[in-house]
C-alpha cells in the first residue's frame, strides 16, 4: 500500500512539465484563436460595416446602397467590384485587390471594400 | 494549485488586454469617405468624439456646398447679381480672407472663385457625365476673370466688384475641416488619432510605439506606390488626376481647372505635398498641392517654393517620378520597379 501510494505522489519535475505544458496551450490558444488569419474583406456600407469575409473562398456578394445593388465577387484571395449602379464605375475599374491595406470605395454607393492583413503596410490611404 | 488559478486567470486577462485600444469610424460626408482613427483612448469617449467631428463635419458641408443651396450659393447669387451685400457668418469671411492670402501666395493658381469654370465642365454634380464644352463659353468665362480678390467684406456683410466670381471651396473645405478636427481632438484630450477626409489626412500622436504609416495611392493601379510615416501634426494631401474626372474620346479631363487657361491640367496624374505642423496644416495640405499641378513642368519648384512646400512628389506617369529632396528621404517605394523611375529634383 505504501509503496503504490508512493509512486503515484508527483513529484516536482511533474508539476513543472504539467505547469510548462499548460502555459503552451494557453499560449497556443491566444496566439491561434484571438489572432485574425491573414487575409480577410472588410465591407462597409456607409457608416456601417456589413461584415468581414474570408478571402479565401469563391463567392458573389449583392449588396444594396442607396443607388442599387452591387455586385462583390470574391475569388480565392482576391476580391473586385463585379457589378455597380453607379455611373463613372471607378469601383469597378479598379479591378481585383489582393494585398492587405488595399481599398475600393464606391462614392456613391457608398460602399467599402478593405483587404485586412496580419499585417498591413500602412493605417491609412492618401489619394 | 492556487499559483496554478493565478497564472491561467493571468493568461486569461492579457488575452483581452491585447486587443488593440484603437476605434475606427467612417461617414460619407463631403461627397467622400471619411475615416476617424483613434487610438488609446476608452471606447465611449472614441465613439463620443468622432460622432461629434462627423457632425462638425456635416454642418460644414452643408454650409459651404458649391452647388445646392447653401451659405456660399446664397453668396454666389448675391455677387452674380453686382454689388448688393449680403450677410456673411464671421467664420465663412475668415475662410475667405485666408483662401485669398493663399490665393495671392499662388500668384493666382488657387483660385477658389471659378465656380462657374468647374460647373461648365460638369463637376458640380455627384456623379458627372462626359461632356463636350463650349469652347466659346470657357473663353468667356476666363476673359471674365473672377478672383477671390473681387470680394469686399464690410461689417458682416460681402459683395463682389465682379459678378463673374462664383466661390466653390472644394479644393479648401476638406484641409480646413482636418483643421478644425485636429483642434477638437485635442480640445477633448484625446492624444493619438488619424483623421482622413477624401484621402487628406492629419495625424495626431502616434500608432502605439510607432507613427502613424500613410500609403500613398498609385495613380493607376489599386494599391499604395509608397508609403511614410506622418508624424504628430503633419498633414498630407494629394491633387489627383484620378478620383474626379471622365474620359471623352481617349482623353482624361480631371476636375482640376487652370484658372487661366479654363481647361483641365493635362499630362500629370498626382501631386502630393508632405505639411509640417502648423495652425493650418489641414488647409495648406488640400491647398497646397494644387499650385504645383497646374504649373508647367518647369515651373513646380517655384510653386512650391511660394506655398513654402519643402516636401511634395510628383507623379507625370508611371516612368516619370519626381520627389524634392527631403520628401525623398521619407518615402518608401511599395516596389523597386517604381523605386527605378524616381528622379530627385534638383532645388
Amino acid at each position: 500500500m505504501n509503496a503504490i501510494k508512493s509512486q503515484i505522489k508527483p513529484l516536482l519535475g511533474d508539476w513543472l512539465v504539467l505547469i510548462a505544458s499548460l502555459i503552451i496551450v494557453i499560449f497556443l490558444f491566444q496566439s491561434l484563436w484571438v489572432r485574425e488569419p491573414a487575409s480577410k474583406l472588410k465591407i462597409r456600407l456607409a457608416d456601417k460595416v456589413i461584415g468581414t469575409y474570408d478571402l479565401n473562398q469563391t463567392r458573389e456578394l449583392h449588396i444594396h446602397g442607396p443607388k442599387g445593388e452591387a455586385i462583390i465577387s470574391i475569388q480565392q484571395g482576391k476580391v473586385r467590384f463585379k457589378q455597380s449602379p453607379c455611373a463613372n464605375q471607378y469601383c469597378v475599374h479598379q479591378g481585383w485587390l489582393s494585398r492587405a491595406g488595399q481599398v475600393a470605395i464606391c462614392l456613391p454607393n457608398q460602399i467599402s471594400l478593405q483587404l485586412m492583413g496580419a499585417k498591413s503596410p500602412y493605417d491609412s490611404l492618401n489619394y | 494549485m492556487r499559483f496554478f488559478f493565478i497564472l491561467v486567470f493571468s493568461f486569461l486577462f492579457t488575452s483581452c488586454v491585447q486587443k488593440e485600444p484603437i476605434h475606427n469610424t467612417q461617414s460619407y460626408v463631403f461627397g467622400t469617405l471619411v475615416d476617424i482613427t483613434i487610438y488609446g483612448e476608452a471606447e465611449e469617449k472614441s465613439q463620443a468624439v468622432s460622432n461629434e467631428i462627423i457632425r462638425m463635419f456635416q454642418d460644414l458641408h452643408n454650409r459651404l456646398h458649391a452647388w445646392q443651396p447653401s451659405e456660399i450659393t446664397t453668396l454666389n447669387q448675391a455677387f452674380a447679381r453686382g454689388k448688393t451685400p449680403v450677410a456673411i457668418q464671421p467664420d465663412v469671411a475668415t475662410m475667405i480672407a485666408d483662401a485669398t492670402a493663399l490665393f495671392r501666395q499662388s500668384k493666382g493658381a488657387f483660385n477658389p472663385a471659378i465656380g462657374g469654370l468647374i460647373s461648365e465642365w460638369g463637376f458640380h454634380k455627384d456623379e458627372f457625365k462626359p461632356i463636350q464644352v463650349d469652347d466659346h463659353k470657357i473663353q468667356n468665362l476666363v476673359q471674365a476673370n473672377p478672383q477671390i480678390t473681387d470680394i469686399v467684406i464690410e461689417n458682416g456683410k460681402a459683395f463682389s466688384n465682379n459678378p463673374a466670381v462664383a466661390l466653390d471651396f472644394g479644393g479648401y473645405a476638406k484641409g480646413y475641416a482636418l483643421d478644425k478636427a485636429l483642434a477638437y481632438l485635442r480640445e477633448q484630450g484625446v492624444k493619438n488619432a488619424l483623421i482622413n477626409i477624401g484621402g487628406n489626412i492629419i495625424a495626431l500622436g502616434q500608432h502605439g510605439d510607432n507613427p502613424w504609416r500613410i500609403g500613398i495611392q498609385h495613380p493607376r493601379k489599386p494599391n499604395a506606390i509608397a508609403t511614410l510615416d506622418l508624424p504628430s501634426g503633419w498633414a498630407i494631401g494629394t491633387s489627383g488626376d484620378y478620383q474626379r474626372y471622365f474620359e471623352l474620346d481617349g482623353k482624361r479631363y480631371c476636375h482640376i481647372i487652370d484658372p487661366a487657361t479654363g481647361y483641365p491640367v493635362q499630362n500629370i496624374e498626382a501631386v502630393t505635398v508632405l505639411i509640417p505642423p502648423q495652425n493650418n496644416a489641414g488647409t495648406l495640405s488640400d491647398v497646397a498641392s494644387k499650385p504645383i499641378f497646374i504649373a508647367k513642368p518647369n515651373g513646380r519648384n517655384e510653386a512650391a517654393k511660394a506655398m513654402n512646400v519643402e516636401n511634395f512628389l510628383v507623379i507625370e506617369s508611371e516612368i516619370n517620378i519626381q520627389v524634392s529632396p527631403s520628401m525623398a528621404k521619407r518615402l518608401t517605394w511599395s516596389d523597386k520597379d517604381t523605386a527605378k523611375h524616381v528622379a530627385i529634383i534638383q532645388p
